[in-house]
């Protein structure tokens, strides 16, 4: 009797800590420390994951529209813009929070047109809410989305302006309570060229949001392009030598502050993009509400390199990534963006 | 004959039993599949941190599912900044189910930190440890350690009580039901503090989850009764068990007040193995003068016997002692639920007392309790209690 409990007693002990040997995992620390767990490992940080939303197909994602020319040979360009209010998305591993989304993702798609351009934007609400599409910019007061509320259900409109001023501005839906039409994720970046392009350079979108995941109004996590830590477990592949341009537009919300600080460089600022000639060299830019400018630099030297809030609590809940400089003087041709 | 009896019997267990089979068949409909229409309402998740413990370079979170639905754990934060940790065994907690969240981080000894863990709809949860301190190790150090606080605390203190005895000894009857209503005021003001303590670590640590305030409250009803009836067994049967009755009671008042004694020293040992106070010796000090007056809870009864040195003193350590096991425990293995519940049992323990003292004064001679000795003492024992209390 006695043996037989100590058998099945074994048998069962022996099962349980092999299981536990096999499902041995690993993470790192801060300090580079790798802990071993036999349960689950809890990292957005270091441990490369990936949800629904990929910050790395949306960071140089230029949306050009359907192209046309009117009889007067203007540029036409048509895109189609869907609100849906209804998403619950993966915003951080593990994390499943209710979006508000154009076309289905936050930021919403990155709209470029050149200076002069006829933008035309068919709108459809299929939210369960009014939303409407606001655009900084210059143009007509009846297109400033404002008060003309598209109703949910299918609700439309029709968006048409002249794209102007040159620069970088965002977009977003302007429906009361305000705060909360931004803070869930209705917003995106609205790109307008000069007639005489920029220089080539490897081009990028980064929109500086957070979300506030238990309704406290202060954000529970930060990031450039949704996803917190995304750009740290996967870094922005660049190569030296080459032009890097960032289109930087904040929309955190809650916090009056959001700024962004380049490692090992600094870059060229122009302040809202109006501007031909940048405005500062520096490594450190602060950005309020909506602030946003075009970032240009390129590395010397190739290897990791960090940016990220200088606001650290913002970096610590997210707003952090690296680039992965390469030698560029092995590689034989510059593959742009655009 | 027989069979009618038979029929009856079987009808007899058929009318018990019908009424839990309907009660099943509900239950089976509520639960059923495709029962629906029940579900209704949102449900909300709910977590609560039991116990944060400092590990060299690593800091250990045990944390409670308390809501009515399971939840998954995604996330650990220190001081509101996202941290990698690891959740063992896994991050999907049923309710009522504990995981243990290991968050590799270099703590600063004596620092408040706030941890926090969210869960998988984004909703946090905080508790906040007030002093960082390395989780006490049951080593030979420390088992000392807390056996000298709880020697201070305990034994002393009520040895001291028992000090008194030859002075009640001498005074008249008048007199002595004073001092034993005295008692039962001292004591009654023990169990009162009892379950306030059992209240407030339920309030900080479960949340509202167990129906903490109705376990209290269950907790002490059961306590009395199978202390009661103990005590009236053991009362009844000092003769046979060649005690005197001074000593059955004394020794029943010796034990409530040693499981009331156990769960202050569940509370001692959790505050420093939590590093949630200093244990300075201010706080020793005040223990020691409220404990001072359990003494004389259990040296009155003994002053009507014989003068029995060696059981008075057995007696002093069934009384105090429990504080030293109490604060290994505590310090050791703390768990909310299980102070909550010994602190209940300790409050029910001394009602228990209360209610031998008040029998045992109406025995001696004040039928109707009321005679200006025994209320003014009953009084003095509860204002003595309070003004004692004020030092810890």
């Amino acid at each position: 009797m006695v043996s037989v409990v100590i058998g099945i007693s074994t048998i069962i002990l022996f099962s349980v800590f092999s299981e536990a040997q096999l499902e041995q995992k690993t993470f790192v620390s801060h300090s580079g420390q790798i802990i071993n767990t036999s349960g689950d490992v809890l990292d957005p940080l270091y441990t490369a994951s990936t949800v629904e939303f990929d910050p790395e197909m949306y960071l140089r994602d230029f949306n050009y529209g359907i192209i046309s020319e009117s009889t007067n040979g203007k540029i036409i360009r048509e895109f189609t813009i869907i609100a849906d209010d209804d998403k619950i998305q993966e915003i951080s591993p593990g994390v499943f929070y209710n979006v508000w989304t154009f076309n289905g993702t936050v930021p919403g798609p990155t709209i470029r047109a050149t200076e002069g351009d006829l933008v035309r934007i068919n709108f459809i609400n299929n939210g369960s809410k009014s939303h409407t599409m606001h655009f900084h910019g210059i143009h007509q007061a009846e297109m400033d989305g404002v008060f003309e509320i598209v109703g949910p259900g299918g609700g439309r409109f029709t968006y048409e302006f002249e794209a102007g001023p040159v620069g970088v501005h965002p977009y977003h839906c302007h429906v009361m309570p305000l705060e909360e039409h931004i803070v869930r994720g209705l917003y995106g970046v609205f790109i307008v060229d000069p007639k005489e392009s920029r220089p080539p350079a490897d081009e990028m979108v980064m929109v500086l949001n957070g979300f506030d995941t238990d309704f406290d109004t202060e954000n529970n996590f930060y990031a450039a392009n949704t996803i917190p830590f995304y750009y740290q477990h996967h870094p922005i592949q660049i190569n030296t030598g080459e032009l890097i341009r960032i289109y930087v537009v904040n929309m955190v919300e809650f916090d009056p502050i959001n700024n962004f600080h380049l490692h090992g460089n600094l870059y060229q600022y122009y302040p809202t993009g109006t501007d031909l000639v940048p405005s500062f060299y520096t490594d450190m830019i602060t950005l309020s509400q909506t602030e946003r400018g075009i970032m240009e630099f390129q590395y010397t030297f190739p290897g990791k390199y960090l940016f990220h809030a200088h606001k650290v609590e913002f970096s610590e809940k997210g707003w952090v990534g690296l680039f992965l400089v390469k030698d560029n003087s092995t590689s034989s041709e510059v593959q742009y963006g655009n | 004959m027989e069979t009618n009896e038979k029929t009856s019997k079987i009808r007899m267990i058929a009318s018990g039993v019908i009424p839990f089979v309907f009660v099943i068949l509900m239950m089976a409909y509520i639960f059923g599949p495709g029962a629906d229409l029940l579900d209704f309402g949102v449900s909300l998740p709910e977590l609560t941190i039991e116990k944060i413990n400092f590990e060299k370079s690593e800091i250990h979170v045990t944390v409670r599912n308390t809501g009515p639905i399971p939840v998954s754990i995604v996330m650990a934060d220190v001081n509101d900044r996202i941290q990698p940790a690891a959740i063992e065994p896994d991050k999907f907690l049923e309710r009522y189910e504990t995981a243990l969240v290991r968050i590799p981080f270099e703590w600063n000894t004596a620092e408040p930190y706030a941890i926090g863990l969210t869960t998988d709809d984004g909703t946090r949860f905080e508790r906040i440890a007030e002093a960082a301190a390395l989780a006490l190790k049951p080593n030979l150090e420390f088992m000392t350690f807390f056996a000298i606080i709880g020697t201070y605390v305990g034994i002393i203190p009520v040895m001291i009580g028992l000090l008194w005895l030859p002075f009640i000894k001498k005074i008249s009857k008048n007199k002595y039901h004073f001092f034993l209503a005295l008692t039962a005021g001292l004591l009654l003001f023990l169990g009162l503090d009892s379950i306030e303590e059992a209240l407030d670590v339920s309030f900080e640590n479960l949340n509202g989850s167990f129906n903490a305030v109705l376990l209290i409250a269950t907790t002490i009803v059961l306590s009395f009764l199978g202390l009661y009836y103990a005590s009236e067994k053991l009362t009844g049967k000092a003769d046979s068990l060649k005690i005197s009755k001074p000593v059955a009671i004394g020794l029943m008042i010796a034990i409530g007040i040693g499981l009331h004694n156990f769960g202050e020293g569940l509370a001692i040992g959790a505050a420093v193995g939590l590093g949630s106070i200093a244990f300075s010796t201010f706080l020793i000090v005040g223990f020691a003068l409220h404990n001072t007056t359990e003494g004389l809870a259990i040296a009155a009864p003994m002053s009507r016997g014989k003068l029995m040195i060696g059981k008075l003193i057995l007696l002093g350590i069934i009384a105090g002692s429990p504080v030293i096991f109490g604060a290994w425990i505590g310090g050791f293995f703390f768990s909310p639920l299980y102070s909550v519940i010994f602190l209940s049992i300790g409050a029910g323990a001394i009602f228990q007392v209360i209610v031998i003292i008040l029998k045992w004064i109406r025995e001696e001679g004040d039928k109707t309790l009321s005679s200006a000795a025994v209320v003014s003492g009953f009084a003095l024992g509860v204002l003595i209690m309070y003004l004692t209390s004020i030092l810890i």
